[in-house]
């Protein structure tokens, strides 16, 4: 399915990811971990390319700003094990935001307490993150499913 | 005097190494009820002074008076600003996101803090001014309207929110000429219909001077001209070299008359024209 | 507001470290992140400083540039700092209220506070002397060996160039909904963290038919160029390994083996062995 129209979509999501992450900088790194762009993790439920798409977008979010090459192995690696969780579960559309509150729960919650060393348990670093991204995803990331949900057009591939 | 402007500056990105300024000492008054255009080649600074209108810039320095209070004043209150003064932006139709039409015409009237019914009254009327059949339309998507009844759309979103004062920026760019002058017999309508006041941002000298009161010419972030059509657009080689054109009408005499036909300086559209050229026709040669 | 970030921390310059081969200095970067986990105690901290210092000053980028940049977080580097100050467990220095500076929590508040400075800073560095678009290069070439495996390394490097390509329209086009929907009476600024995020549907959902109205003419126009995807498509400037970047790699090695031994202690030894 590797045809320009996949590739654009992907690069149009990741411009949107990181466009997001960007413009409510810092918020979205390090410690405090409430990524708006993080409500697009729905968007494996519409369209595969959300897979590639929203890990280049994290990839580039780190690229384009100073804060944190760990973020960027960490964060995108979660977000892509986040998105093709979304994307398997895409027929069940309330389950599809879990991955990502789960994988950059235990991924970015652990990165925080062993690389910036915060001393609170671990497991309170894991239930800070996946709070952050319950709020992204559920409460932003629902709501934006069902409005996108009418647009099915524009996210076909072929 | 419902808008007073009073020695306005602006600059972009202040204190930024990419700093400039975009506007530098402006200041012109606005009756209530006129019909104002505004004209000037791009980056002129229209947009950045339309934008201080509404509130959504704050000026460096100067003062924005509507009905005698003052915007740039810290303690004022956003909701009653917009509730006074719409501002339709360029290319409108990719501000639409709600599920329906009515949803979408009805958030600027709900934001506004009315009742839904009231906001489904407004929306109605909204939707019947832009010239679209209500019945038809309410329900669909906006996404699945063709790009002129996106555009009327989006306009009656802010129509909808009843403001004294309808900010216009170029409303018709990137349409057919018909839809262009669709559009154009809307905005008069509406006009006409409540009597507000109208801003029009345009590029085209022919709307400009056929349905404004006034006109202010921008140049480089400088207010040059203010005054009525006839004032403005006598000054054909000014405004040329500012880089701005001419009401159609007014190139058509301009030549005539350097043919040595002597027809008047002051026509501004084609019933001008049309009766000048008549009136000249007529004379005994 | 949006429009005021700027974008990529690219400093430009042609300084010894500017012209290395991205591919090393993403390299490089990685060694540096991975070394300052190895270290100890505050001697490995001194040779990473040294380090760091050399190469700022090779690159030229004025040293309030870095921390201008950097000023966000700073108080994410000042919360670790006071966190791991008050909240470690061990023998009391000062006792203030109900709060307790142990003398662990001291040592560890440093450590821990130059660590993430270091990490920060040390990280930056790579955005600042390689442009995004060449920092994507390296990174397509380092990961083209994965295309054996089924890594389709150019499309991916090609979704980024399109996305850095696209940003900044994009932050635009934000700026331009983000006004229209505020003339409308939309609120983004007030409001509690449930009500925040609802107001943001009228900016996402434009947003989003925007970016992908665009990606679609540009789908369009890439196809009617002929693109077909990676394969065999060529480049207009290759990247080729010079002799800087061989000492370069030989530095790598030189810090790498340093700060290991530094780890296992053998240069606190150095004393007792010299006495």
């Amino acid at each position: 399915m590797r045809n320009t129209k996949y590739l654009l979509q992907a690069a149009a999501i990741a411009a949107v990811y990181a466009v997001l992450t960007i413009g409510l900088m810092p918020f979205s790194y390090g410690f405090m971990q409430i990524r708006v762009s993080e409500a697009l993790t729905i968007l494996p439920c519409l369209t595969p390319a959300a897979i590639p798409g929203l890990f280049v977008g994290c990839l580039v979010a780190n690229m384009v700003s100073p804060y944190g090459m760990l973020d960027m192995i960490v964060g995108s690696s979660a977000t892509l094990i986040a998105a093709v969780g979304s994307y398997l579960l895409r027929n069940r559309p309330i389950l599809v935001p879990l991955p990502p509150i789960i994988a950059n729960g235990v991924l970015v919650g652990g990165m925080l307490y062993y690389a910036y060393a915060v001393p609170i348990p671990l497991f309170a670093c894991i239930l800070w993150v996946s709070l952050g991204e319950f709020i992204a995803c559920y409460v932003i990331g629902y709501p934006l499913l069902q409005y996108l949900k009418r647009y099915k057009k524009i996210f076909e591939l072929h | 005097m419902q808008i007073q402007v009073k020695n306005l500056n602006y600059i972009y990105s202040e204190g930024m190494p990419y700093e400039s300024i975009a506007l530098t000492d402006i200041s012109f008054e606005i009756k209530k009820g006129e019909f104002v255009g505004i004209i000037g080649h791009t980056g002129s600074g229209k947009s950045t002074l339309i934008q201080h209108l509404n509130g959504l810039l704050k000026p460096k320095s100067g003062s924005i008076l509507i009905d005698g209070t003052d915007i740039a004043e810290k303690n004022v209150k956003m909701h009653d600003i917009r509730r006074k003064i719409g501002l339709v932006f360029q290319y409108p139709e990719y501000q639409l996101f709600e599920e329906t039409v009515h949803k979408d015409v009805a958030f600027g009237p709900l934001n506004l803090g009315l009742t839904q019914e009231e906001a489904d009254e407004r929306v109605k009327k909204a939707i019947i001014m832009v010239g679209l059949n209500y019945e038809e339309i309410a329900e669909r998507s906006p996404f699945e309207l063709s790009g002129g009844q996106k555009r009327r759309v989006a306009i009656a979103g802010v129509i909808a929110m009843e403001p004294e004062i309808l900010i216009l920026d170029e409303p018709t760019a990137g349409l057919d000429p018909k839809a262009h002058q669709d559009i154009l017999r809307m905005v008069e309508k509406i006009h006409s219909l409540t009597s507000n006041t109208i801003i029009l941002v345009s590029h085209n000298m022919g709307d400009i001077s056929k349905l404004s009161d006034k006109v202010l010419v921008l140049d480089r972030g400088r207010l040059v001209l203010d005054g009525t059509p006839a004032d403005v657009f006598c000054q054909a080689d000014y405004l040329e070299s500012l880089g701005l054109g001419l009401p159609p009408s007014a190139y058509l005499m301009r030549e005539l008359k350097k043919r040595g036909v002597p027809v008047s300086d002051n026509i501004l559209n084609i019933e001008g024209a049309e009766e000048e050229l008549y009136r000249i026709l007529s004379k005994p040669i | 507001m949006i429009r005021d970030i700027t974008l990529g921390q690219y400093y430009p310059g042609s300084s010894w470290i500017h012209k290395l081969d991205a591919r090393i200095k993403i390299i490089w970067t990685f060694v540096y992140i991975v070394s300052l986990f190895l270290i100890k105690d505050f001697w490995g901290f001194v040779t990473v400083l040294i380090t760091l210092t050399l190469f700022i000053s090779n690159s030229k980028v004025p040293l309030n540039f870095i921390l201008k940049g950097l000023k966000p977080i700073f108080l994410i580097i000042i919360f670790t700092f006071v966190i791991n100050m008050f909240m470690t467990k061990g023998t009391p220095i000062i006792e203030i209220g109900f709060l307790t500076i142990t003398k662990e929590g001291l040592r560890n508040a440093f450590f821990m506070g130059t660590r993430l400075t270091l990490l920060i800073i040390g990280s930056s560095l790579l955005t600042l002397v390689t442009k995004p678009v060449t920092l994507t290069d390296g990174i397509e070439k380092l990961l083209s060996p994965g295309q054996k495996i089924g890594l389709p390394s150019h499309e991916l490097a090609m979704m980024m160039t399109i996305a850095l390509r696209f940003i900044p329209t994009l932050l635009e086009e934000t700026d331009k909904i983000m006004k229209a929907q505020m003339a409308r009476g939309a609120d983004f600024e007030s409001g509690n963290i449930m009500k925040r995020a609802k107001s943001l549907i009228p900016l996402l959902v434009p947003l989003f038919i925007s970016a992908f109205r665009i990606a679609q003419d540009l789908a369009m126009a890439m196809e009617s160029r002929c693109y077909r995807g990676g394969g065999h498509r060529t480049r207009m400037h290759g990247m080729r390994l010079e002799k800087r970047d061989g000492a370069a790699i030989f530095l790598m090695v030189l810090y790498l083996v340093i700060i290991i031994t530094q780890a296992q202690g053998i240069f606190t030894l150095l004393p007792g062995i010299i006495h």
